[in-house]
């Protein structure tokens, strides 16, 4: 993977960290998917490989169609307001991204860059999970976790295609049921924001 | 296909069949399918509990498909505990006024997912590989996600979402893990990762340590273990009552075998001290974090939740520990846990009708308005707070021996504090609970308290049997077989 692609990915994640509109941040979580699938189908080696891409394109089409669905459906009467500014996000998930890169050993990755990646994907897609209050965008963090992993099995020789496909359907499993939690979260509060969330304490 | 393949795939498959089957039978026939097929299923899977602890000295270790000691007593308590789940379920569906779902498809519903989730959860223990237990383990989020906020509440929808967003980003931690697990052993393919491959894990020692510690981070926060416990209390608290006992009871001991596997098989590689000293962290952090939490009145969900919290140290304590003193606790404390903490939830539905603010505030003094709910609970709560003769008070003490007898003093004597506290307060919460000062209440008998008396003179035999199987575990081949494990 050329260092390019590499910045596109991690420039990708941290858009969906920036980004105020909810249909920006899911074109972003699936034009980072596609290129992954585009990765994975020039690097398939055989019909297994062939199919753990094939599930992975199925994967982001579907859950892109499914976002954009729920969107239409949950019109925000305006933004759902970040946690935290976009710049401390940014600077949150920077951070985090070097401290991983720091701290975690990239041994077996086809190249160090492909594991810098994959890490920065990563702890951008915990750092959106962790500081955007807007339902959708906690979900899109998950995805964007595991969209990092999915490049850590490309850049890893030895990764099962079975395990790849089973991580590509129960991602989707989870995205329905998050979906199923944004509607009735919206229809029981009028917003898909985590902040009315805050009623269970002890 | 072998037969121990094809007897611990007979549960898996019949939930499964039963909840495909919920979904084509007619709205008057949902709740007669979902009985019928409990105790066949908890019956198949107390077989292959029998199966695996009779042949403990010669366990099947395959690439898909393991059947041992540890996970074949964890089948066992999942199947029992997913009957009394089920047979429960009519009753609390009863009380049900508003629904994730319409009327029309709420009891479908309700029973295909539980019994899907019955089904992924009695395949985790028998998942002869790492890659199998994460996609098994990650698939119980969501349908345990859509029973956690089935009753469709404000609060309940807070719980569902807390529990599905945190529990998923931690087992996207794992699956980093696993991901550089997969690059650092031998092999191709699932077989990769199996059990007994994890030590040969050749990328050396420091980047091992960082696998195993991102593999049970991630998966604590499965296992509700602190400080990623934040889900817990809401998802025990908001649930309904039987998928509570299925998540506590079952659930969190069931994910924290796949961390004990992980730690038997990477013991070799990042050091047994290592290995050990993590869950030995977590067990502590978990236990300390619990103790305030049981000192307060607390709605008697929530308290049942902390109390999870701490068996959850408790246990990956005497995992810790490792010594057969401690092991024999362990395998005791697992089954034991389970059965106060079923008949715990189980009691929420007559509860509910006998005193309805026990759904927002602590209650006190049912022993005295309803005394067999009152004698029902006490039997919960004496038992998780390890009140000798409790099964739990011998485990405990078998834990901290083992601790001690593993020259791990200090976080031996460190437990044994913090378990004295936790047996305090929840001593209180006891007496409180059932002696304490009464309200005006209605005196008639609430629904479902036969059947919870029922359970109640049930677990009291089984609890007794198990006090005195805690006493003669230690030193025989089944824990020795445990601490051989399947690596």
């Amino acid at each position: 993977m050329s260092s390019a692609l590499g910045w596109v990915l991690v420039g990708l994640g941290l858009a969906v960290l920036l980004v105020r509109r909810r249909s920006v941040a899911v074109s972003a979580v699936t034009v980072q998917a596609l290129v992954l699938v585009a990765l994975a189908v020039h690097a398939a080696g055989g019909a297994s490989d062939r199919l753990a891409a094939g599930a992975l394109a199925v994967r982001s089409v579907g859950l892109a169609a499914f976002f954009l669905l729920l969107i239409t459906r949950t019109r925000e009467p305006g933004p759902v307001r970040g946690g935290l500014a976009p710049l401390r996000r940014g600077g949150l998930g920077v951070a985090l991204a070097l401290a991983l890169t720091w701290l975690v050993p990239t041994v077996g990755f086809a190249s160090r860059n492909a594991g810098r990646v994959v890490l920065a994907v990563v702890a951008l897609g915990l750092v959106v999970a962790a500081t955007r209050r807007a339902t959708l965008f906690q979900l899109l963090g998950v995805v964007l976790v595991e969209n990092g992993l999915v490049l850590a099995a490309l850049q890893l020789p030895r990764t099962s295609w079975l395990i790849e496909v089973g991580v590509a359907f129960d991602l989707t499993l989870i995205a329905v049921v998050a979906g199923v939690f944004h509607r009735r979260i919206f229809a029981e509060f009028g917003a898909g924001d985590t902040e009315v969330l805050r009623s269970l304490r002890d | 296909m072998t037969d121990r393949e094809i007897l611990a795939g007979a549960p898996i498959a019949l939930a499964a069949l039963t909840a495909g089957l919920l979904w084509c039978v007619p709205r008057g026939w949902v709740t007669r399918v979902a009985l019928g097929g409990a105790v066949p299923t908890g019956g198949l899977a107390v077989a292959v509990c029998a199966v695996a602890v009779a042949g403990a000295g010669h366990p099947y270790v395959g690439d898909r498909v393991v059947v041992d000691a540890a996970g074949g007593l964890l089948v066992g308590v999942i199947g029992a505990v997913g009957v009394v789940s089920v047979l429960a379920s009519p009753g609390y569906l009863r009380t049900l006024t508003r629904a994730l779902v319409g009327e029309p498809r709420r009891a479908t519903t309700y029973f295909a997912v539980l019994y899907a989730f019955w089904a992924v959860l009695l395949a985790v223990p028998l998942a002869g590989n790492l890659g199998a237990a994460w996609l098994l383990i990650e698939a119980t989020t969501a349908a345990s996600a859509l029973l956690v906020g089935f009753s469709g509440k404000a609060g309940a929808l807070e719980a569902g979402w807390k529990y599905l967003v945190l529990t998923s980003a931690g087992l996207g931690i794992a699956l980093l893990g696993i991901a550089l697990l997969a690059a650092g052993v031998p092999g191709r393919g699932l077989g990769a990762l199996s059990w007994h491959s994890l030590p040969t894990y050749a990328s050396g020692r420091g980047p091992a340590l960082v696998v195993y510690l991102l593999l049970l981070a991630g998966l604590a926060a499965k296992i509700g273990w602190a400080p990623v416990h934040n889900w817990l209390p809401d998802a025990h608290s908001e649930a309904p009552a039987p998928v509570s006992a299925m998540l506590s009871a079952a659930l969190l001991p069931t994910v924290l075998l796949v961390a004990w596997r992980c730690a038997q098989g990477m013991a070799p590689v990042v050091g047994t001290g290592a290995a050990h000293g993590v869950l030995i962290a977590f067990g502590l952090t978990s236990m300390a974090v619990a103790v305030p939490f049981l000192s307060r009145p607390l709605v008697w969900k929530r308290l049942l939740a902390y109390s999870s919290l701490e068996h959850m140290g408790v246990i990956a304590l005497g995992l810790g520990f490792a010594t057969p003193l401690a092991m024999a606790g362990v395998a005791v404390h697992i089954v034991a846990h389970a059965i106060a903490k079923t008949l715990g939830f189980a009691a929420v539905t007559p509860l509910l009708g006998h005193e309805p603010r026990a759904a927002g505030q602590a209650v006190t003094g049912i022993g005295r308005t309803q005394p067999l709910l009152g004698a029902s609970l006490a039997l919960s709560l004496g038992t998780l707070s390890g009140v000798p003769p409790s099964p739990l008070f011998v485990t405990e003490l078998l834990i901290i021996a083992g601790g001690f007898r593993a020259g791990r003093g200090w976080p031996a004597a460190a437990a044994a504090l913090l378990l004295a506290l936790a047996f305090l307060g929840l001593l209180r919460a006891l007496l409180e609970v059932t002696l304490g000062e009464t309200a005006v209440r209605d005196s008639g008998r609430p629904a479902g308290l036969r059947g919870v008396v029922a359970l109640a003179a049930t677990s009291a035999v089984l609890l007794l049997g198990l006090a005195g199987a805690a006493v003669w575990l230690p030193g025989t081949a089944l824990v020795q077989a445990l601490i051989r494990g399947v690596s």
